[in-house]
């Protein structure tokens, strides 16, 4: 009989466990880059979905509609004009936010004099998916006026599709 | 200027402005490169802060502060001429390059790709109501910023966010003079970018620092082997870390993409702090713990903590776990420069915590509205942790992985010069827990804000999920290598008779 008088000592242990070692290295390793490449595979798909015609045309509308709401506001305030941006609800409160935030002067403590910035609902043309943006304020006379904006329009109704949050 | 040259005008200034802290923090390596405009995008964040905090126009500091790190990157390079990066070796062997070159042409590639998703002209709800309306803020002098940040008629309690993203954005409409929405998102997603490919790249370096270990043992005395087919494998051996980890590398860029979907490229803050956060944890938790993965960390975990209230608070906790490696880790010949970490530590944290103290010294918008009362901490917690449990599946995956690797694979990443995997589980915790911790200490109703928020806010989780499995499988191909090593390095047995 031929044997090793290592393969009874620890050297021989070591041998085994070495194996042991590789097989589970091998399938860790095929299961974590198969892992990998089977959700790379997803994000490809997601890339695709991302760029089909439905995300694509919401977007588009969703551009437009702010456009023309910025292209409104700017029609009614003067530059460097302190303004409220007014409601009449939260949501039309953001909406106004979101397409003319980053350009006007905010009013710091509300006055008489500052121009009160809001979007009324209202049909037919020259308003952006039926919102209109419309500004009031106070003349140095103490009448009140209201300017409705324009130079933009979108036909349509309704809000375009939210954006996902 | 049109959106394609504004594009690239604005990240050429951010890298540009970033270029000389980074290189000197980092050195020359290919993950420097997406992380100078990340860089810049810190000065343009401090330079926003400094414009609230003190006056003039963020332009004027942004100029400034650059000037100031540049000069400042310089003396340090004539003081130390030891630590001019071009002093440092070069490359290394053949292979090296190989992946390398691999690596970038393969990360530089899918992330190309999946940028395509930019012909989709999306602008996140959030990006319009806070990131790139603040960008137009942040072009504003100082004192109508400071109005704009208190204003009463301002309901927006996420206004007072870290500046990060926003202020990158300031820059690019600034030099470019193109104030389009479109012309903010496309930077904010080019960063974003920046931050996922040197995210990847820390893979690829462990892999190519396990093959370098592995390549030493292998040659190195008797574990070197005789015949010439015996070194041909040997040699293939060895280089197998580095080939799965340039794998891994591009495949993670998928996986974020698929991670992240729209938020990716729709001018989003989260993609950037959860990638940045990831990276963080890539380097300075889970490589082995060089001066230039830790210069990467520390550039990536700032960035984390200037880009959003949860980055902040997660970059906070990650900068203790960096100490606190950094500590452990230094040798006796090392501890009495215990400091050293410490002060970096340091910097770190005045960095992350510069704006919220400013808009806390300022009294400016005040977020806190109370909390929940702690009667409904477990209530709203197993809420959270019922909403946010699909979106983390990897994370069983992960923990398999890990608990499977623990068992029988330690030596192996301790051979190839891996930190411990409980540095990047607790980096990962560290995250999560913050996450978890929002929710069941604010005041909104769990299931509708999950239904806002959750697959945003689990990308950090998820994305460290997936590293954590790349770094594995980068782990386990190195043991047929090491084993093969100790099996030639072995006295050889001699026959008995039995």
């Amino acid at each position: 009989m031929l044997g090793t008088a290592a393969a009874e000592g620890p050297s021989g242990r070591r041998g085994r466990w070495d194996v042991l070692r590789v097989a589970v290295g091998a399938t860790v390793a095929v299961v974590a880059v198969g892992g990998l490449v089977v959700k790379a595979a997803h994000g490809g798909q997601t890339v695709q979905d991302l760029r089909s015609r439905t995300p694509v045309a919401d977007a588009e509308l969703d551009d437009v509609y702010y456009r023309c709401l910025d292209v409104q506001a700017r029609s009614v305030v003067a530059p460097g004009r302190p303004v409220l941006i007014e409601g009449p609800d939260f949501g039309a409160y953001v909406t106004l936010l979101k397409a003319v935030g980053s350009w006007v002067t905010i009013a710091g403590h509300p006055s008489p004099s500052d121009v009160a910035l809001s979007i009324d609902q209202r049909g037919g043309g020259g308003s952006c998916l039926g919102s209109v943006v419309v500004a009031r304020q106070r003349g140095p006379d103490g009448r009140r006026t209201t300017l409705v904006g324009s130079g933009a329009s979108v036909p349509g109704k309704g809000p375009p599709p939210p954006p996902p949050l | 200027m049109t959106l394609v040259p504004g594009a690239i005008l604005a990240l050429v200034v951010l890298a540009a402005a970033g270029l000389l802290p980074v290189v000197a923090l980092v050195g020359l390596r290919w993950a420097t490169v997406p992380l100078c405009p990340l860089g810049g995008a810190v000065m343009a964040a401090v330079a926003a802060t400094c414009c609230l905090g003190i006056g003039a126009s963020t332009m004027t500091w942004f100029v400034l502060a650059g000037a100031s790190a540049a000069l400042a990157t310089l003396a340090w390079w004539w003081w130390r001429p030891d630590r001019r990066p071009w002093r440092a070796p070069a490359a290394g062997p053949a292979p090296h390059r190989t992946t390398g070159l691999a690596a970038v042409v393969g990360i530089g590639g899918a992330c190309a790709w999946c940028l395509r998703t930019l012909s989709t002209p999306t602008v996140g709800f959030d990006t319009r109501a806070v990131w790139l309306m603040r960008a137009g803020w942040f072009l504003q002098p100082h004192h109508q910023l400071v109005t704009d940040m208190s204003s009463p008629g301002i309901f927006l309690s996420q206004t007072s966010y870290p500046p990060l993203v926003s202020a990158a954005g300031s820059v690019a409409w600034s030099v470019t003079g193109n104030h389009s929405m479109r012309l903010g998102v496309v930077v904010i997603a080019l960063l974003n970018t920046c931050a996922l490919a040197a995210a990847a790249f820390a893979v690829v370096e462990c892999g190519r620092h396990a093959t370098t270990r592995l390549a030493a043992s292998t040659s190195s005395g008797r574990g070197a082997p005789a015949s010439p087919g015996g070194r041909r494998r040997a040699g293939a051996l060895v280089v197998l870390p580095s080939v799965v980890a340039v794998v891994g590398a591009v495949a993670l860029v998928f996986v974020t993409f698929a991670v992240a979907e729209p938020f990716m490229t729709n001018g989003y803050a989260d993609p950037l702090w959860s990638l940045a956060a990831v990276g963080a944890v890539a380097y300075g938790l889970q490589a082995e713990a060089g001066n230039g993965a830790l210069g990467a960390a520390a550039v990536l975990v700032v960035v984390a903590g200037m880009s959003k209230d949860e980055g902040a608070v997660t970059a906070v906790l990650l900068l203790a776990l960096l100490v606190v490696r950094r500590l452990l880790a230094a040798g006796p010949d090392r501890r009495r420069l215990w400091w050293r970490p410490v002060v970096a530590g340091s910097v770190g944290l005045a960095f992350v915590g510069a704006w919220p103290a400013t808009v806390h010294l300022l009294h400016l918008r005040h977020v806190s509205a109370g909390g929940s009362p702690a009667s409904q901490y477990v209530h709203r917690a197993h809420q959270a942790i019922d909403g946010l449990a699909p979106y983390l599946h990897v994370v069983v995956l992960a923990g398999t992985l890990a608990v499977v690797g623990w068992l029988f694979l330690t030596p192996v990443r301790r051979a190839v010069g891996m930190g411990n995997d409980a540095w990047g589980w607790a980096g990962s915790a560290a995250g999560s827990a913050v996450i978890l911790a929002a929710y069941v200490t604010g005041t909104a109703d769990v299931p509708s804000w999950l239904t806002t928020t959750a697959h945003r806010v689990t990308e950090f989780t998820a994305l460290s999920g997936w590293w954590i499995i790349a770094l594995w499988a980068v782990t386990a191909s190195a043991a047929p290598a090491l084993a093969g090593a100790a099996t030639l390095s072995r006295p050889r047995p001699t026959p008995v008779a039995g």
